[in-house]
């Protein structure tokens, strides 16, 4: 009798091991339509702040329970790819537009058009709503998005007599004046332009800016084919100019440099000027409110000024098509509410000057809240290329592309990159291994 | 007679005892065959196909993933990072410790993601207290970071995981140490022998067989040292602390390619099988031929 007990308890027990990861789907299935589950990868206190304040009070309203599970930017990829493969998606993804277009490939997302004409299509700006196009449709709700600016100083530019640069010839020459000896001790104190090239995100970040100023891109913006093997001594140009700039008014270190290292640069007054999407601004204020008001920004110049495209991106709200049609209903009433204007315009002002709302009406209420009263020539300028120039975010200069997702998730460009400006190899072969790679990733995806 | 009685005993018992025995094994079995067999079968049949995360479907593609591999001219850099990056690190951990064995046992229980972070930040260019150092001794540039040179952000991987992995070896030869008969010290001395012959021909004898089993397991688990490497240089600069596991991890969240990952993770398996058989073999026979 004893033994038998023995036997049936380790029994239950071998069966509970074996059966466990089954026994847990089967329970995560009723948990899911009773709750939303939203993955943002905003995990900047104060953005992330202002999502959960606004989820926890549409639930409310909504009389459903939500659940924000906030994922870092670095993990993002790694995350999706494993709940892909695993079937485990979010209800609702808040992610930019690269994992916009990762989960669209992965056909795995509602088109939302029926939920943006409900907001107010005529509300948004188109050029929001056409990077999330693909197939004719909309895959995301564009919330904000953010273009990359040459941030400045001005009073430096005033006390060395320096003029806005209209071409690439005169930026390196701003850039040469602002490298600065502040103590006389033949030591550069004061960096003109720091070309951060940390391999992860950073690098290509930079470099595209400069692609995309010089009218290099991945993709034919009309036709979507893929333009960059046949630019290939323009993309050498550019990869010159850049490290030239990198060894004549870069501090040495920003071969490494990531987003935090070069803002906090500028913030602390170390180096001039900085490519950045606006985020020197919320950082100024908390660090070193005193340099907020010597910032400005202007659009990097084209190479010979006039200026094809300009980088950017957003952020969107993705719904997963798994469900009941009654649950993709909920989600997607659950979405129309974050989209008043007051919301839209809360959201982005998480973020000042980094966050662009995606409704006209919410940009008006952006424009008005103190936090950003200092900077509205910089936002009439932002706001002007988001509408008439053309801005894209690596990869996706034709719409929706997974190799943007491709590109943000790998470190060639920033392996090549940093080779050529450690002197171990040259632009051209850096140039002929990036295409190399690029095709290799067309090759992946198609 | 009571003997043959406990020995009938015995034989009674046997065959109840094995099933016990079987049935408690069984878990374990079971364990490591859903969590090591089969995903190590699994991840060898899918180094022979061109597997993707984001497609579901795949082919089989015979020997293109190690054909791949073996012209990729940065598998070779990368494998000579790997070695640079295993070997300096399990040499450099080899000698024991003893005093202030609780302050050096803290680097074995702080995060990894903690100590990336303050190594980055002490060795920032700008602010970094090392790189200030440097700077000021004319080791490197004005405002230039340790991390952002070739070799030397090799080297700071390999001091900080040196001073990271340091207190495990540290206890295993403290407990080894411990283990020592005294009486043996006492009769080498009575016999004139010194503290250095006492050491080479007491100790160091004694510590044969945890330094094996040590420079094995230092060896297995360095070689697929994730953490440290990706946030500490995430591969940088210009690939020159990217090792096998990065590559790793670069084929199979960067570019999706989990077939092309296979085949990689079953080289630096078969590599260090390899290398260990070896290292042990090698060991083992020096020792009998003294």
């Amino acid at each position: 009798m004893k033994k038998a007990l023995v036997v049936l308890v380790l029994l239950m027990m071998m069966s509970t091991l074996v059966f466990a990861a089954g026994s847990k789907e089967t329970a995560a299935e009723p948990a899911a339509s009773k709750k939303i589950v939203i993955w943002t990868n905003l995990t900047a206190d104060a953005q992330a702040k202002v999502l959960r304040k606004q989820f926890t009070e549409v639930a409310a309203e909504m009389g459903v329970e939500v659940e924000m599970v906030t994922i870092s930017f670095n993990d993002m990829y790694t995350k999706l790819a494993t709940a892909v493969e695993s079937g485990n998606v979010p209800d609702i993804m808040h992610t930019n537009f690269a994992g916009t277009a990762y989960l669209y490939s992965q056909d795995i997302i509602l088109n939302m058009d029926d939920v943006i004409d409900k907001i107010g299509k005529d509300d948004f700006i188109s050029s929001y709503l056409h990077v999330l196009n693909a197939e004719g449709k909309t895959w995301g709700i564009p919330d904000w998005a953010l273009h990359t600016s040459v941030w400045y100083r001005k009073d430096l530019f005033q006390e060395k007599g320096i003029k806005i640069p209209t071409d690439w010839a005169e930026f390196k020459a701003a850039a040469q004046k602002l490298n600065i000896d502040e103590d006389g001790d033949g030591k550069i104190d004061v960096y003109g332009f720091p070309v951060p090239l940390n391999a992860v995100q950073v690098a290509p970040q930079t470099y595209y800016e400069f692609l995309y100023s010089a009218g290099v891109t991945t993709f034919d913006p009309k036709t979507g084919k893929y333009t960059f093997g046949s630019q290939k001594k323009k993309a050498v140009e550019v990869t010159d100019y850049l490290i030239d700039l990198y060894k004549t008014v870069s501090p040495p270190s920003s071969i490494e440099w990531s987003w935090n290292e070069y803002r906090n640069a500028l913030v602390e007054g170390t180096v001039a000027m900085t490519l950045d999407m606006g985020a020197v601004i919320g950082l100024a204020q908390n660090n070193n409110p005193e340099m907020v008001e010597k910032l400005g920004c202007f659009d990097l110049p084209g190479q010979f000024g006039n200026k094809p495209a300009s980088f950017g991106s957003g952020y969107a709200f993705v719904v997963s098509n798994s469900g009941s049609a009654t649950e993709i209903e909920t989600k997607k009433e659950f979405i129309h509410r974050l989209y008043t204007s007051e919301r839209a315009a809360e959201r982005a002002l998480s973020r000042p000057m980094f966050a662009f709302p995606s409704l006209y009406s919410a940009l008006e209420i952006y424009k008005q809240s103190p936090s950003v009263a200092l900077f509205q020539d910089q936002i009439a300028t932002i706001s002007d290329a988001f509408e008439n120039s053309n801005w894209y975010w690596y990869g996706m200069e034709h719409g929706l592309s997974q190799m943007s997702s491709q590109i943000e998730a790998t470190t060639f460009f920033g392996e090549a990159l940093q080779s050529v400006a450690l002197g171990m190899q040259t632009s051209v072969k850096a140039v002929d291994f990036i295409d190399q790679q690029l095709q290799e990733q067309i090759s992946i995806i198609e | 007679m009571g003997n043959l009685r406990l020995i009938r005993q015995d034989r009674r018992f046997r065959p109840q005892q094995q099933t016990l025995g079987i049935i408690f094994i069984i878990p374990m079995v079971a364990f490591l065959l859903v969590f090591v067999v089969y995903p190590v079968l699994y991840n060898i049949f899918l180094s022979f196909t061109n597997a993707r995360l984001i497609k579901k479907d795949y082919s089989f593609i015979n020997f293109d993933n190690y054909k791949k591999i073996f012209t990729d001219l940065r598998f070779l850099t990368y494998v000579k990072n790997t070695v640079v990056w295993t070997v300096a690190s399990v040499i450099n951990r080899k000698s024991s410790g003893t005093g202030l064995r609780s302050f050096l046992l803290i680097p074995y229980v702080v995060p990894a993601v903690a100590i990336a972070l303050v190594t980055k930040w002490v060795m920032n260019g700008d602010y970094g207290i090392i790189s200030y150092w440097f700077q000021t001794l004319g080791l490197i540039e004005h405002r230039q970071s340790p991390l952002a040179i070739p070799g030397s952000a090799m080297a700071v991987l390999v001091i900080v995981n040196v001073w990271r992995s340091y207190p495990f070896p540290m206890l295993i030869y403290w407990a080894t140490l411990k283990g020592i008969d005294k009486e043996l010290y006492e009769a080498a001395s009575v016999d004139g022998a010194g503290t250095i012959q006492s050491f080479l021909h007491i100790t160091l004898p004694h510590l044969r067989d945890t330094t094996i089993v040590l420079v094995v397991l230092r060896i297995v688990w360095t070689a697929t040292y994730f953490d440290l490497p990706w946030l500490i240089t995430g591969g940088g600069p210009a690939g020159s602390t990217t090792h096998l596991p990065i590559m790793i991890y670069q084929a199979s969240f960067g570019t999706f390619q989990t077939g092309y990952a296979s085949s990689l993770s079953v080289i630096l398996g078969l590599s260090l099988f390899l290398c260990v058989v070896f290292y042990v073999r090698k060991t083992i026979s020096n020792d009998s031929g003294r």
